[in-house]
């Protein structure tokens, strides 16, 4: 019998469709159902918008930093005032920075639902993804109340934040956390400790320490593989030192160490972690002032300065450098998806398609981050 | 059917001396009409709305109900809009087989409602090999399924035409073994015969008659939901991967035909349940009157089977998707030898007590009970926990 | 590995148990859906709150004509022409238009308004079926700009619309501006 000639399929997962997680592009080549590599092509959401910087000024970005990362638009606000404030050496009211914590820490509770939600969704349960909406939308309520937007914030200044919280908003905000906590764990009855998702995750795309470390993964996806590390522990910024949180570390519990249901659990963990602090935020807040007094025209002076905070989605860079005039010169954001895209050709050899989608999932890409 | 015949001719409908043979096949063709015409076919429109509704209330969210009274009029409104789509074949695709292809899948769904027992006398054929049948015919759509796969030219719809044969042709083994503890149990394959051979009360049910039949119920009704194509087996159709799947390139009524066939499928699965399991159409006698009884046996069947179909439903919106892989796994590794153990297992109980054993019955319809009463109380212990309201109106 | 069989069914069949009650007891459950826009009890944009940032209006009996909106403006989606009237001496504008469909309701032209005149409104049904209608021209006939008193307005007309103004400003932080010990406890 002659040997039978087989061909693998070259598939393009393209631009539109239904799971990834925004417009991305894999052309994956396959043998039937195992994949042999998966090539993202990735640039379909480029806006330029490092580049618009340099033509609106300081003032004008801080709503264009939204649009960086929409699904957690707090860190980005956060990330260039204190990319401007360190630049003109401004300090930030102790008031302002723990509005600027609540802010943060609410839009990490809310980031982290949307992609545990989405990634519950891509596997097949629709019910999950519904109450996570329903819990997000009750986070932007909250949201809307204290800076009258529900996704594309422009809530922080250079030097502050531009509303303070509004009378009666700390006791909505804290029923709303006592009402999180149990549906927290109703969903993990729902959909986390199911039999059927746990075999879904488990063993799929195995990120090793090193192999984390050497594609600059962050946030999550490095906690997952084991490596502790966290910016608000380990080069703590604005007022976290005086909270009391944990970091939740992967621990191979339901496979290898570093699968998606390490990332995934993870996550969970660290939305229980951030209502914690947002419980101490809640309660410690000073009196005082939300907003330093910061010049009409600003100027901050010739130099670079680069500033990193703990985004949702992990290590989020900002590198400003400044020629003394209004407008930066060069901006340029370093956002933990794009690090994610580049492992994934590594990662998918051996994979199935249906795990294709698990895996981009479980790393928690959203596509404007990638692209700007 | 025959009963029924005899009746109408008895009561002078047809006239003096009608032809015989002529009067059954106008009976048993109007019959059909009926329940073809104005039963499978809308329930296969009426069970989207339902579903849309059930799944809505499980998401927190509200569903359809603005077209028609509680939105009823959804389906037909739905049913109108992919009628007038364009019909698209695509150009390179196999256009006979292409065509075809829903064709079989619905004749897989119609053809199975010719041996449905509604009521002691309203069954269209009364076959004495009315299990085998259902089960040969509704294994057709491995054939229309794979047709469609590979008609379309697309890569993707090959993919899930090939796991949706692979996955109905494996689940066929299981939901064929645990219909043998039935079979050996009524030693007949006529669905009358089988529903006869059980009581209208629970503890008489074949679910509960022995713990083989109970574990082989359950079997059968999760292999049947593999046939499907439900969720959690619904990797043909998995819209996050493959859009969707084999039917991908199919628009317009085409894609009608298949969604019809999967829906309606549902009632397929729980009337095959109910027969073998549930005891059918089985009611005390509490009158004599014929029709007052009929009715009564419909109803009782349709309950039923109409709420097998409200859990399929609940278990979509409920569980995730499992990989092919795992479903095979599951299906050689777990389904098949558990389906022989029930096998062998009720052969040997009908060897020891070959008239039935009603102590046993009442003992697993107590376990029965305990089960729904914890099942029940976990309900409470989340509403209890979730400080959200509780509401009970279904209609909002 | 038998054990491990037997472990495999119970935790299934234990998990599924505990998910198909968690959804059963949503059936029980209100629904969190907001049948916009016809089944409310009050329209939308009443439940909103005050410092929701929807489409822009301005008040142009207060507007001074000081530009600073259209400078803070990062999109360049308001055009005010304010000139110098040769003979009464005082600023008239003659032309203030914002487009709604190049906005991006970031609040940068209400932060730097000093009267509060160019504003948020909860409206946010914006849609229309032409591009002409997405600019909104908010002078008619030339008018002249507001001059801010020394004291309280007097104007009957204005004080109104002046209040309200300032009432929206005083809903932003003040830069060094101490938080008034009042409602917040530390």
């Amino acid at each position: 019998m002659s040997t039978l000639r087989t061909e693998e399929m070259t598939l393009n997962m393209g631009p539109q469709h239904p799971s990834t997680h925004g417009v991305l592009r894999f052309v994956v080549r396959a043998d039937g159902e195992v994949m042999r590599e998966a090539i993202p092509d990735v640039g379909y959401l480029h806006r330029s918008i490092e580049k618009i910087a340099e033509k609106v000024g300081y003032r004008g970005f801080m709503p264009y930093t939204d649009r960086v990362d929409y699904v957690c638009a707090m860190f980005t606000n956060q990330g260039w005032g204190m990319a401007c404030e360190k630049l003109a050496g401004i300090e930030v009211p102790r008031r302002g920075e723990y509005c600027r914590v609540i802010a943060t820490e609410f839009n990490r509770i809310a980031s982290h639902l949307l992609s545990v939600g989405a990634m519950a969704m891509d596997i097949g349960a629709m019910t999950p993804f519904a109450h996570v909406i329903r819990e997000r939308e009750m986070i932007n309520d909250l949201i809307e109340e204290l800076c009258g937007a529900r996704l594309t914030f422009n809530y922080m200044r250079i030097g502050g934040v531009a509303w303070d919280l509004p009378p009666g908003w700390r006791e909505k905000a804290l029923a709303y956390l006592d009402h999180f906590n149990p549906i927290l764990e109703e969903y993990n009855a729902l959909i986390s400790w199911n039999k059927i998702y746990v075999e879904r995750l488990a063993n799929v795309g195995v990120i090793t320490a090193a192999d984390a470390i050497n594609y600059n993964l962050v946030g999550p996806n490095l906690r997952a593989s084991g490596i502790k590390w966290d910016i608000r522990k380990d080069i703590p910024y604005s007022v976290y030192p005086e909270f009391e949180f944990e970091v939740p570390v992967g621990n191979g519990q339901w496979g290898k160490l570093g699968d998606s249901m390490d990332r995934y659990v993870v996550r969970i963990r660290e939305m229980a972690e951030s209502s914690k602090i947002l419980r101490q935020a809640l309660e410690k807040i000073p009196p005082g002032a939300v907003l330093a007094k910061v010049v009409r025209n600003f100027k901050p002076p010739a130099g670079e300065c680069q500033i990193r905070v703990e985004s949702a989605r992990g290590d989020m860079g900002w590198y400003l450098v400044s020629d003394g005039s209004g407008y930066p010169w060069r901006v340029h954001v370093r956002t933990g998806s794009f690090a994610a895209m580049g492992i994934i050709q590594k990662l998918s050899a051996g994979l199935m398609i249906a795990d294709l989608v698990t895996l981009i999932a479980s790393l928690d890409v959203i596509a404007p981050e990638i692209d700007r | 059917m025959h009963t029924l015949i005899e009746n109408l001719i008895a009561s002078g409908v047809f006239g003096k001396n009608p032809p015989r043979d002529l009067v059954a096949a106008i009976v048993v063709f109007v019959m059909s009409l009926v329940v073809f015409l104005g039963v499978a076919l809308p329930f296969g429109g009426i069970v989207t709305w339902v579903e849309r509704r059930v799944w809505a209330r499980i998401q927190s969210r509200v569903g359809p109900n603005r077209v028609g009274p509680q939105g009823f009029l959804q389906w037909l409104a739905d049913g109108i809009k992919i009628v007038c789509k364009e019909d698209i074949i695509p150009d390179e695709a196999d256009s006979r087989l292409f065509k075809m292809a829903p064709y079989l899948v619905m004749l897989a769904f119609v053809l199975p409602w010719a041996v449905m027992p509604f009521s002691s006398s309203l069954i269209l054929a009364n076959m004495n090999v009315g299990i085998l049948y259902m089960t040969a015919v509704t294994a057709l759509t491995v054939v229309g399924v794979l047709m469609a796969g590979w008609a379309s030219n697309n890569k993707w719809s090959l993919i899930g035409g090939v796991r949706s044969a692979a996955q109905i042709v494996s689940y066929e083994i299981p939901a064929g073994l645990s219909i043998f503890p039935v079979v050996l149990m009524t030693g007949t394959l006529s669905m009358q015969g089988i529903i006869r051979g059980q009581g209208w009360a629970p503890q008489h049910w074949f679910l509960f008659a022995n713990p083989f039949t109970f574990v082989a119920a359950n079997i059968l009704y999760m292999s049947s939901l593999a046939e499907a194509n439900r969720t959690p087996f619904d990797l043909p159709e998995a819209e996050s991967e493959l859009v969707a799947g084999f039917a991908t390139e199919y628009s317009g009524w085409r894609y009608a035909c298949f969604s019809m066939a999967e829906w309606g499928n549902l009632y397929i699965v729980g009337a095959i349940i109910t027969t073998l399991f549930l005891g059918g159409w089985q009611f005390p006698h509490v009158t004599s009157n014929v029709v007052a009884m009929n009715v009564l046996e419909v109803i009782t069947f349709n309950v039923k089977v109409l709420f097998l179909v409200f859990v399929s439903m609940w278990i979509r919106a409920t569980l995730p998707r499992v990989r092919i892989d795992q479903l095979m796994t599951a299906c050689w590794k777990y389904f098949v030898p558990i389906a022989f153990v029930n096998m062998i297992g009720t052969a040997v109980w009908v060897a020891i007590w070959p008239d039935g054993n009603v102590a046993m019955g009442y003992i697993m319809f107590a376990g029965a009970i305990v089960l729904g009463a914890l099942f029940i109380q976990r309900v409470i212990y989340y509403l209890r926990r979730s400080r959200m309201e509780v509401y009970f109106n279904p209609t909002i | 590995m038998v054990l491990e069989y037997v472990h495999n069914i119970k935790d299934t069949v234990s998990t599924i148990f505990e998910g198909m009650a968690v959804t059963a007891s949503h059936f029980m459950r209100k629904p969190y859906t907001v049948q916009y826009p016809d089944r409310m009890p009050v329209r939308v944009q009443d439940t909103l709150p005050f410092r929701y940032r929807g489409i822009l209006d301005v008040d142009l009996e207060i507007c001074t004509g000081c530009l600073a909106c259209e400078r803070a403006c990062p999109i360049d989606c308001i055009v005010i022409v304010a000139e110098k009237d040769q003979q009464t001496r005082q600023l008239l504008l003659s032309q203030f238009d914002i487009d709604i469909a190049k906005c991006m309701y970031c609040g940068l032209c209400s932060e730097a308004c000093p009267t509060g005149s160019i504003h948020h409104t909860t409206e946010f049904e914006g849609a229309d079926y032409s591009l002409e209608s997405l600019i909104r021209r908010f002078v008619r006939d030339p008018v002249m700009a507001y001059k801010a008193k020394k004291g309280p307005e007097t104007d009957p007309k204005i004080a109104p619309i002046l209040s309200r103004g300032m009432a929206y400003l005083d809903q932003w932080a003040q830069p060094g501006g101490e938080k008034p010990a009042g409602d917040e406890p530390a």
